[in-house]
C-alpha cells in the first residue's frame, strides 16, 4: 500500500527560499519550474458530501483538470481520482469513474457548487535516488482563498507536502527523518479545506432542513412558536437565491416545504399571535405557494420521466417523448414567471414584515388582552395540539369505509400531516425515541394517504396536459394513446392506494399507539415539566428535552402540497 | 480497466519503445495507467530508472505469497506506475506449466488492481509460448508492432493463424501497425501500400525510424516527455488517438 501523503504547516514569516535551500543540502534532490494551480472545493448546497465526511476538490494544472475525493475523517488524504472534461454539475454530467461512483449516492439530484476557491502556488522539489529517480516529491506551497464577486482574497495557511511515490516508503521515511532534523516542521492537525472554509466565511453542514428547534418546555408559546417560525424562515430565504437561479430542483423544493410549515405552524400553533396578523399572513404565504407551485409541477413531472417512461410498455416508451418535450417547452416560461414572483414587492414586502414580525419581543408579562395561549408554556400548547390533532385523525380514520369518497381520505392526509408537522416542531420538549417512533408510524399512514391522492393528481394533471397538447397540436394519436396508458397506470396505482388503506390505518389505530400518544402528550403525566412552568401539581417523571432530526419532508417528493 | 499487450513474435520491432509511449500518453491524459515489463530484459523498467527487481521474483508473484500491489513502483510521471521486471521472467514459462489453468494465470493476478487502473499495457516478451498464451487471453487488444519487410509480414499472419486456432480469444482485438519505418526505402514504401491492401485491420498511424526514439535509453524516460514536438513523439500521439478510439 502506498503511504499518506504528509503535510506540515509552515511559519507564516518562512522564506520559501530559505526552506528549499536547506532541504536540498539535507537530500539529494532537483528543483522543478514552479508551479500555479487552481482549486475549487465543490458540494452540494446541503453539503451532502461534507456531512459524508468528504471534500471534492475540482483541480487544474495546466490543462489537466481532475477532480480528487478527499476523506476529512482521515486527514484530507486523496481516496479517488478522475479526469474531468466538463464543469461539474449534475451527476450525469460526469462520465462513469472511482469519483462519480462515490459521489452519485450522495449528490442525488443536486448540482454540485464551487464553495470555496484556493489558489497554490508551489515549488516541486523531487528527491532522486541513485538512479536519478523521483522516490518522494516535497511541495512547499503558498496558499490563498481566490477572491470572488463577495469576499476579497485571503493568505491561507503555508504548507510543506510530503508526497509519497508508490513503492518508496523507505525513502519516503528516510526523506521525513532528514527534514526533520533539518528543519523546524509542524505536523499540520486538520487538512487545508477547514481552513478555507472559515476564510470563505462558510460553516460547511450548517444548512439544514431538518426541524430541529431547541425549546424551553417552559417557555412562553408566542416566544417557542416565533422561534419555530424564524428557523422556518431562514431555511426558505437561504433557497431564495437558488430557485431564482434555478441551481437544481431542490431549492424550489425546500423553498415549498419551508413555506406549507409556515402555514401548518401559523394555523396550528393556535392562539398564540393576534389573529388578524395570523390571517394576514396566512393569506401572504397561500400567495407564495400558489406561485411557486407550477414550477414545482414541471420539476416533479420531468424527475418523474423516467420512471412514468418505464411504467409503460416497452413499444409504447418512444411515443411518450413528446410530453417531455412539452415539459420542457414550458420550463423557461415557468421559471420566468417565477424569477417575477420571487422579485416582486409582493414577495419583498412578505419577507420584510414577516421577519420584523419574528424578531419582534414578545410581551414580558401576561395581559388580559393577549391571545389565549400566547402566555401559556409552550409544553402546555404542545401537548394539547398533538393531543386534539390525534383525536382527530383517529376520529376521521375511523369513519373512512370502502365506500367513502376520496375527499375524506385527502381530508384525512391533511390531518396526519399537521399531526406530524407539530411533533416534529416540538420535538425537543420530549423523550427523543418515543417521539420518533410515532413520527415513523405517523409516516407509514401518509404514505400511504399521500399515494392515494398524489397518483390522483398527478393523473389528472397528465390528462389535463394531454388535453392542451393536442389543442396546440404537438402531439399524435400514438402519444395520446401512451399517455392515456399512463394516466390509467396511474388511476390503478391509485387503486392499490386505497385497497391498502384500511390495512394501514388499522396498523396506526392501535392500543400500542393510543397508549403512547397518551403517555407522551398528557399533561398530567408530565408535571415536571408542568412544575417548571409554575402551573402543575404533582412531580412525576416527565420530559426529558432532546434533539430530534427525524423526519424531515426533503424525501417527500410528491407534489401533494394541500396542507 | 482495458489490457492492451505490446506484443510481436520478433525482437526488435519497437515493442518496448511503443509501451512506453503509449503508457506514457495515456496517463498523460488523465487514465490511471499501468505498464506491466514481462520481458526479463527489463528495457521498460529501465527507461523509469527502477530497479528490475521483484522480491521473490516471479514465483512469489504466481504462487500468490506477493501481490501485485506490493510490487508496484511509481514512476515519474503522474498517474503512470510501473511493475518491474524481473530476470527470473525468462523462466516464467515453467513457472507457468507447473501452475493450475496455465494459461489463465496472468489475468487472474491482475483482478485485484481491475479498479486501481483505467489501463494496464504490458511489454510482453518476443516469441509464441505460453507466456504470450497468457496475454492473449488477458487483453482485450494486441498492439502489433510491424517492420514493413517481407518476413515482418510472415509473423502477422503467424500470429493471426495462432489466434485462429483457439476459439477462446474471441474478444481480443488485434491492431497491427507500422514501425520503424524509413520513407526513404522503396522497399518500405511498397511493403506498406501491399500489406494495407492485404490487412484491413492496420492502423493508419505509423512510427518512423527516428533517432531521437533511440535516445530514450539516454534519457531514460518516454520521447513525449523530452522531446514532444519530435516528429516520433508527434506519431506516437497519432497512435495512442486511434488506439483510444478503437478501444
Amino acid at each position: 500500500m502506498n503511504p499518506a501523503t504528509r503535510d506540515f504547516w509552515l511559519p507564516e514569516a518562512a522564506e520559501q527560499a530559505a526552506i528549499s535551500d536547506s532541504i536540498r543540502s539535507a537530500l539529494h534532490c532537483v528543483e522543478e519550474a514552479e508551479t500555479e494551480t487552481r482549486s475549487r472545493y465543490l458540494d452540494s448546497f446541503d453539503w451532502a458530501l461534507y456531512r459524508a465526511g468528504a471534500a471534492l476538490l475540482e483541480q487544474t494544472t495546466g490543462q489537466h483538470r481532475e477532480l480528487a475525493w478527499l476523506d476529512l475523517r482521515n486527514g484530507g488524504v486523496i481516496v479517488a481520482r478522475q479526469p474531468l472534461e466538463n464543469a461539474p454539475g449534475f451527476i450525469d454530467a460526469l462520465p462513469p469513474g472511482p469519483v462519480r461512483t462515490l459521489l452519485e449516492p450522495l449528490l442525488g439530484i443536486r448540482r454540485l457548487l464551487p464553495m470555496a476557491s484556493v489558489g497554490v502556488r508551489a515549488r516541486t522539489l523531487r528527491v532522486l535516488n541513485d538512479d536519478d529517480k523521483t522516490v518522494v516529491r516535497i511541495l512547499l506551497e503558498e496558499n490563498s482563498l481566490v477572491a470572488d464577486a463577495t469576499r476579497p482574497r485571503r493568505e491561507l495557511p503555508a504548507r510543506l507536502r510530503m508526497i509519497p511515490v508508490r513503492g518508496y516508503a523507505r525513502e519516503l521515511e528516510h526523506a521525513a527523518r532528514r527534514l526533520g532534523q533539518a528543519l523546524n516542521l509542524t505536523p499540520a492537525d486538520e487538512p487545508l479545506f477547514h481552513a478555507a472554509m472559515a476564510a470563505a466565511g462558510l460553516m460547511p453542514g450548517a444548512y439544514s432542513t431538518s426541524l430541529d428547534y431547541q425549546l424551553d418546555p417552559g417557555q412562553r408559546a408566542d416566544a417557542a412558536a416565533k422561534q419555530i417560525l424564524l428557523g422556518l424562515f431562514d431555511t426558505l430565504e437561504a433557497n431564495v437565491d437558488g430557485t431564482r437561479r434555478n441551481l437544481d430542483s431542490e431549492f424550489l423544493h425546500d423553498l415549498r416545504v419551508a413555506t406549507r410549515r409556515t402555514r401548518s405552524a401559523l394555523s396550528q400553533i393556535k392562539g398564540v399571535f393576534p389573529a388578524p396578523i395570523v390571517d394576514d399572513f396566512k393569506a401572504r404565504f397561500a400567495w407564495l405557494q400558489q406561485v411557486t407551485g407550477p414550477m414545482r409541477d414541471l420539476d416533479v413531472y420531468l424527475l418523474d420521466y423516467p420512471g412514468l417512461r418505464d411504467s409503460l410498455p416497452r413499444a409504447m416508451r418512444d411515443d411518450l417523448e413528446p410530453l417531455r418535450d412539452w415539459l420542457g417547452s414550458h420550463y423557461a416560461e415557468e421559471q420566468s414567471k417565477l424569477v417575477e414572483a420571487l422579485g416582486s414587492p409582493q414577495f419583498l414586502s412578505l419577507r420584510r414584515d414577516w421577519r420584523a414580525f419574528l424578531q419582534g419581543a414578545v410581551p414580558a408579562t401576561s395581559t388580559p388582552t393577549d391571545p389565549e395561549n400566547a402566555g401559556r408554556s409552550i409544553k402546555t400548547v404542545a401537548d394539547r395540539r398533538i393531543r386534539s390533532m390525534f383525536k382527530r385523525l383517529l376520529r376521521e380514520g375511523r369513519a373512512i369505509t370502502d365506500a367513502s369518497p376520496a375527499a375524506e381520505l385527502h381530508e384525512l392526509r391533511k390531518t396526519c400531516k399537521k399531526l406530524r408537522y407539530l411533533m416534529e416542531f416540538f420535538q425537543s420538549l420530549y423523550p427523543k425515541g418515543e417521539l420518533r417512533r410515532l413520527i415513523k408510524q405517523s409516516k407509514v399512514l401518509l404514505d400511504n394517504l399521500g399515494e392515494f391522492q398524489d397518483l390522483e393528481v398527478q393523473a389528472l394533471y397528465l390528462a389535463d396536459i394531454a388535453k392542451r397538447m393536442y389543442a396546440e397540436g404537438g402531439a399524435g394519436a400514438a402519444t395520446m394513446l401512451s399517455m392515456g396508458a399512463l394516466v390509467n397506470t396511474l388511476f390503478e396505482g391509485q387503486q392499490r392506494a386505497r385497497a391498502e388503506f384500511a390495512q394501514t390505518f388499522a396498523g396506526f389505530d392501535t392500543d400500542a399507539n393510543r397508549a403512547a400518544f397518551d403517555a407522551l402528550f398528557s399533561a398530567r403525566k408530565h408535571a415536571v415539566v408542568a412544575a417548571y412552568s409554575g402551573a402543575g401539581p404533582d412531580a412525576d417523571s416527565g420530559a426529558r428535552p432532546g434533539t430530534n432530526s427525524a423526519g424531515s419532508d426533503s424525501a417527500n417528493r410528491g407534489n401533494g402540497d394541500s396542507v | 480497466m482495458k489490457i492492451i499487450g505490446v506484443y510481436s513474435i520478433k525482437g526488435g520491432v519497437g515493442k518496448t519503445s511503443t509501451a512506453v509511449n503509449m503508457a506514457y500518453l495515456a496517463a498523460a491524459e488523465g487514465n490511471r495507467t499501468l505498464i506491466w515489463d514481462l520481458d526479463p530484459q527489463g528495457a521498460a523498467t529501465y527507461y523509469f530508472r527502477v530497479k528490475p527487481k521483484v522480491k521473490g521474483g516471479g514465483k512469489a508473484l504466481l504462487s500468490g505469497k506477493r501481490e501485485l500491489d506490493d510490487v508496484i513502483k511509481g514512476t515519474d510521471f503522474d498517474r503512470l506506475d510501473l511493475l518491474p521486471a524481473d530476470f527470473s521472467y525468462r523462466n516464467m514459462d515453467i513457472l507457468l506449466e507447473g501452475a493450475k489453468r496455465p494459461t489463465r494465470q496472468l489475468g487472474h493476478l491482475m483482478r485485484p488492481i481491475r479498479r486501481e487502473y483505467d489501463l494496464v499495457f504490458l511489454d510482453c516478451p518476443p516469441s509464441i509460448s505460453l507466456m504470450s498464451e497468457n496475454i492473449f487471453r488477458a487483453a482485450d487488444a494486441l498492439l502489433v508492432p510491424l517492420i514493413p519487410s517481407t518476413l515482418s509480414a510472415r509473423t502477422l499472419t503467424q500470429l493471426d493463424d495462432f489466434l485462429d486456432q483457439d476459439r477462446s480469444h474471441g474478444k481480443l482485438r488485434v491492431l497491427p501497425f507500422f514501425s520503424m519505418v524509413d520513407a526513404s526505402r522503396p522497399l518500405h514504401v511498397d511493403t506498406m501500400a501491399r500489406l494495407a491492401e492485404q490487412h484491413k485491420e492496420l492502423l493508419a498511424a505509423s512510427i518512423p525510424q527516428a533517432p531521437e526514439v533511440e535516445r530514450m535509453g539516454v534519457h531514460r524516460m518516454p520521447l513525449p516527455a523530452y522531446a514532444p514536438s519530435d516528429v516520433a513523439a508527434r506519431a506516437y500521439l497519432a497512435l495512442w488517438a486511434e488506439l483510444r478510439s478503437v478501444l
